[in-house]
């Protein structure tokens, strides 16, 4: 820790960065917070916390406002994998980010079900192996084709439109979201038009979803959305031969889609 | 460059979610649920995902008003507070201090609860306190 | 309120929140929980997923009625009965809690004596739920091992709301589902501190932490404490101050952050009285309807440019903290009210934070006694909190309760103050959309929420419109004996027939024109918000 705590301080004082995005502890409370020049002595309460925020979403709030400064961001194996995704889409500039990677814990990895807990690069925690779990779609694979649409149905209709799911994903960044088209799903109701509102967003998530599951450990009618993302990643990986945030050279095949907003698709997936 | 988060409570409804605001040179731009709350655990509704929305709208009062006539006119904090006091306690060495009384609200801290209440009660020296929303 | 401090001696939800997630029963009538507190939903979501049964009686479908094991449509105001219903059937099958009544409760008999009479046949002739369905209820609730009941306004805005409470009371101590965890009878709380704000006595009868203004041992207490006399009498509530001005009687008035133009039922008769009123100061962050009535108008602060705490609606004390400066020359309202206090040549507020504000009113209310700002960082603190080794209350009324017996009250149903008639024949009632919060003051200036909705509509039954001959999206006229508005139409088949349901939350179709503030509950002295008789017209040539 202390390493890393000068590892950081020697990047903002030489100036190589401007700011670093890390967490800090307050009152026993891990909390987002960018450290400066200024506010070196904040140093002292950074920590690497279980729990997790969307930093590379944060990252982009950043960015928007300074384009053109280089600015430190603490990643694990998922937001190193955003971060991969978001170069890919422009919305950062890789040469003017600087990741520090984190490796997660065995027992995060298996609370994540993960299958890569780290990033390219590690500057603190040990790297362990991933997790190959895939009991949730399994779970959901063994039913037959009505069952499944009755359980997603049965998810679905818990929704409250509360837009978290969307909210604190990194790989939501359109400044036009299709969910809140009101020619495509109506406005004003809660539940929102099922399944169509979790389908688009689903669809949408196909070449983009980095596997973080933020979306659903902000859900707060508990639907497993990331069984659903996942299920999209894999099909990703089976038809087109692409994992999501792996790889920074190889381009996402449904790029041609555009970046700022997607048509609606119109085959509905059987997950 | 300056980003902070400031833990503080939803504004919305008596369930009382932990958000932390997003704050960028001194601007609030963002609210995010509080990963460690132990009511929201991480999850809020539309409303407290958008706490922080009303904050700059369209028609903030930033100075105190007077009526002048039928307009309210702009005044200073001094002329407005020695005015509020004036008639108050005109008003109630005329009519009697349960002539006065005040709505004290359900969307205002615990302490400013408790210092209205007190000025009525203390200083006018009346129980005519009540708020609006009554469950 | 009034109801369950009668029965139980505090009128605070009786458990936490969290422990919703543990209940094997919850009974939920009057609260659209997905829409008014959505988190508490969670929380019930999470707790059937995890097998407990979810019931919900309320008029319309709801979001929450669609996710429950059971949802049964009662008709409006006749909760006295339904409850009553419940209790015969217990009593009758011996699902009843007979040592807890010997035990920790008194005035059985006369209940009995009062349930005897409400048959399920009645029952259903009365509240229009099958007799079949209530059994079912009344069994899952009685024979769960924790069953706990939620409950929102839709149960107390009525005139019989106190009585409505009682009666939930009354279930609860028959079957002895309170004073254990996820158990108890839960009165969500609308707006962020309501329950604040009455523990900090923002109502006519009480001192802050509930203590009587009318006790010469309490007033004392106080007198010592502020430097002065005070006044043994009880003062005036919202409603009464209203008529108090139209009677020349109530001369000055200062609000503080409400906007009772709206909020208010009967909005038209507010109205006139803030015209009417001599010297009118309004402290608010907008120029709301209200505001604008005033003689001096005071700029506050929002939640985020200002400290101070909030407890929730289970009695849990939380901070909000500042962010950012209050914009422009407005002041942070705790500084605005010292300030006040102080121009009125007062001592007693010489304040430097809010939390030298707290520290004297945890002094004086012996429930908040041993919370300070300190350990409400550290600590999830719910009242009563009495000294600073006690570790708060999740739950009440474990060993005893707070008035040391339970009390039943044995309660007659009353039908509402207004039925349908030939001249007003379809019943409406008000209530909450999960994308605006109150008199839409705040939401309403939040894009992503009136991206939602930003226009008040009327809920109707389809086969009611077919027989106005209005269609989905179609302006109508809906009037009362009080006002009238307009609103667009919007069909669900999910509402019973004959009643029609509007949103509060705009001021340019406040459903609150129409809704009957003359009835009062009579102890509680909530207006009826819940029940009236409207006429629905279409608007002919015009369209919308
Ligand atoms: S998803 Fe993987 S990389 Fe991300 S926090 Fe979980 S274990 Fe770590
Ligand atoms: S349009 Fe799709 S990808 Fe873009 S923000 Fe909305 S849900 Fe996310
Ligand atoms: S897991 Fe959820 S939050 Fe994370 S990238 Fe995928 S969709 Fe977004
Ligand atoms: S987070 Fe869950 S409840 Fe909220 S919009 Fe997404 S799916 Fe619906
Ligand atoms: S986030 Fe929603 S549920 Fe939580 S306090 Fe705010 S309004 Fe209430």
């Amino acid at each position: 820790m202390e390493n890393l705590k000068k590892n950081i301080k020697d990047m903002l004082e030489s100036g190589e960065i401007a700011g670093f995005l890390g967490l800090i502890e307050e009152e026993g409370h891990p909390i987002p917070f960018l450290f400066t020049k200024d506010s070196l002595d904040k140093l002292d309460a950074l920590t690497v916390p279980d729990i997790r925020y969307p930093m590379t979403d944060i990252l982009l709030k950043i960015v928007r406002k300074y384009p053109e400064d280089t600015i430190g961001v603490m990643v694990r194996g998922c937001d190193d994998r955003a971060l991969i995704e978001l170069a890919k889409n422009q919305k950062i500039l890789s040469d003017l980010i600087r990741p520090i990677g984190v490796a997660c814990t065995k027992e995060m990895a298996e609370y994540c079900r993960c299958s890569q807990p780290y990033p390219r690069e590690i500057h603190y925690g040990e790297k362990v192996e991933g997790v190959k779990d895939r009991s949730d779609l399994e779970k959901v694979e063994s039913m037959d084709l009505s069952d499944r649409l009755d359980y997603w149905m049965g998810q679905f209709s818990k929704c409250i439109k509360c837009y978290g799911c969307r909210n604190i994903c990194s790989m939501c960044f359109c400044d036009q979201c299709t969910l809140e088209d009101d020619t495509l799903i109506l406005t004003g109701q809660a539940p929102p038009e099922i399944p169509i509102f979790h389908l688009i967003r689903a669809f949408h998530m196909a070449g983009r979803c980095i596997d973080c599951g933020l979306c659903e450990e902000a859900c707060p009618a508990h639907i497993p959305l990331r069984s659903l993302y996942r299920k999209v990643r894999e099909d990703m990986a089976d038809y087109l031969g692409y994992v999501t945030g792996m790889d920074e050279t190889e381009r996402d095949p449904l790029e041609f889609l555009g970046s700022d907003g997607y048509e609606v698709p119109t085959k509905i997936d059987e997950t | 460059m300056e980003y902070q988060t400031v833990r503080t409570t939803c504004t919305y409804c008596g369930t009382g979610c932990g958000v932390l605001l997003e704050v960028l040179d001194g601007e609030v731009i963002g609210t995010l649920p509080q990963k460690d709350h132990p009511i929201n655990e991480g999850k809020l509704c539309i409303k407290g995902w958008n706490a922080h929305e009303f904050i700059y709208a369209d028609g903030r009062l930033t100075k105190p008003l007077i009526r002048k006539g039928d307009k309210l006119e702009e005044a200073s904090w001094d002329e407005a507070l020695q005015y509020v006091a004036k008639r108050f306690l005109e008003l109630k060495e005329k009519y009697g201090p349960d002539s006065l009384g005040c709505f004290s609200s359900a969307k205002c801290t615990n302490e400013e609860n408790y210092l209205l209440q007190k000025i009525f009660r203390a200083v006018i020296g009346t129980n005519n306190v009540d708020h609006c929303a009554r469950l | 309120m009034a109801g369950l401090a009668a029965a139980f001696g505090s009128g605070a939800m009786t458990n936490s929140v969290p422990e919703f997630e543990d209940a094997d029963c919850i009974l939920i009538t009057g609260s659209n929980t997905t829409s008014s507190h959505p988190l508490i939903a969670s929380r019930i979501m999470t707790a059937k997923a995890k097998g407990a049964k979810i019931i919900v009686i309320d008029p319309r479908r709801t979001h929450m009625a669609a996710l429950a094991d059971i949802h049964v449509k009662q008709n409006l105001g006749s909760d006295v009965a339904w409850i009553n219903g419940l209790m015969h059937i217990i009593l009758k099958e011996g699902w009843h809690n007979q040592s807890f009544i010997d035990e920790r409760t008194e005035g059985f008999e006369e209940l009995k004596k009062v349930i005897e009479n409400y048959t399920p046949e009645k029952v259903e002739e009365i509240t229009g739920i099958p007799k079949e369905t209530l059994r079912e209820i009344a069994e899952i609730y009685a024979k769960s091992e924790k069953s706990s009941i939620v409950y929102c306004m839709g149960i107390t805005q009525h005139i019989t709301g106190t009585d409505n409470v009682k009666s939930l009371a009354n279930l609860a101590m028959l079957t002895g589902q309170i004073g254990r965890p996820s158990t108890g009878v839960n009165p969500l709380r609308g707006q962020n501190n309501v329950q604040g704000s009455t523990d900090m006595a923002a109502i006519p009868n009480k001192y802050p932490g509930y203590q009587d203004v009318t006790s010469d041992e309490v007033r004392e207490k106080f007198e010592k404490a502020w430097g002065g006399p005070l006044s043994p009498n009880v003062g005036l509530t919202v409603v009464e101050m209203i008529n108090a001005i139209e009677e020349g009687k109530l001369k000055g008035l200062y609000i503080l952050g409400e906007n009772p133009m709206i909020s208010d039922p009967d909005s038209t008769h507010v109205e006139k009285a803030l015209d009417d009123i001599e010297f009118l100061v309004v402290q608010d962050i907008f120029l709301t309807e209200t505001a604008r009535k005033a003689d001096v108008v005071l700029p506050g602060s929002s939640f985020a440019e200002k400290d101070g705490t909030y407890t929730g609606t289970d009695r849990r004390l939380q901070k909000i903290r500042k962010a950012i400066e209050p914009l422009g020359d407005a002041k942070e309202d705790w500084e605005i009210l010292c300030l006040v206090g102080k121009a009125m040549g007062s001592k007693g507020f010489d304040f430097a934070s809010p939390s030298e504000v707290f520290d004297e009113l945890a002094e004086l209310t012996p429930i908040y006694h041993g919370i300070d700002y300190d350990r409400i960082e550290h600590e999830i603190i719910h009242w009563p909190c009495r000294d600073k080794d006690d570790p708060g209350s999740p739950y009440l009324h474990k060993d005893g309760f707070a008035r040391g017996k339970g009390l039943f009250t044995a309660i007659e149903y009353k039908p509402p103050a207004e039925l349908p008639d030939d001249e007003y024949p379809h019943q409406l009632t008000t209530g909450r959309l999960p994308f605006h919060y109150h008199t839409g003051t705040m939401t309403r200036v939040s894009p992503s929420l009136t991206h939602e909705v930003n226009e008040a509509f009327i809920e109707l039954h389809p086969e009611d419109a077919k027989s106005l001959g209005v269609r989905n999206g179609e302006k109508v006229r809906v009037s009362s004996r009080r006002g009238s508005i307009e609103v667009k139409v919007m069909l669900t088949p999910g509402i019973k027939k004959g009643v029609a349901f509007i949103p509060f939350h705009f001021v340019e179709a406040a459903a609150n024109r129409l809704t009957n503030a003359a009835a009062l509950d009579p102890i509680a002295k909530i207006p009826e918000y819940k029940v009236c008789a409207i006429k629905i017209e279409k608007l002919d040539g015009r369209e919308a």
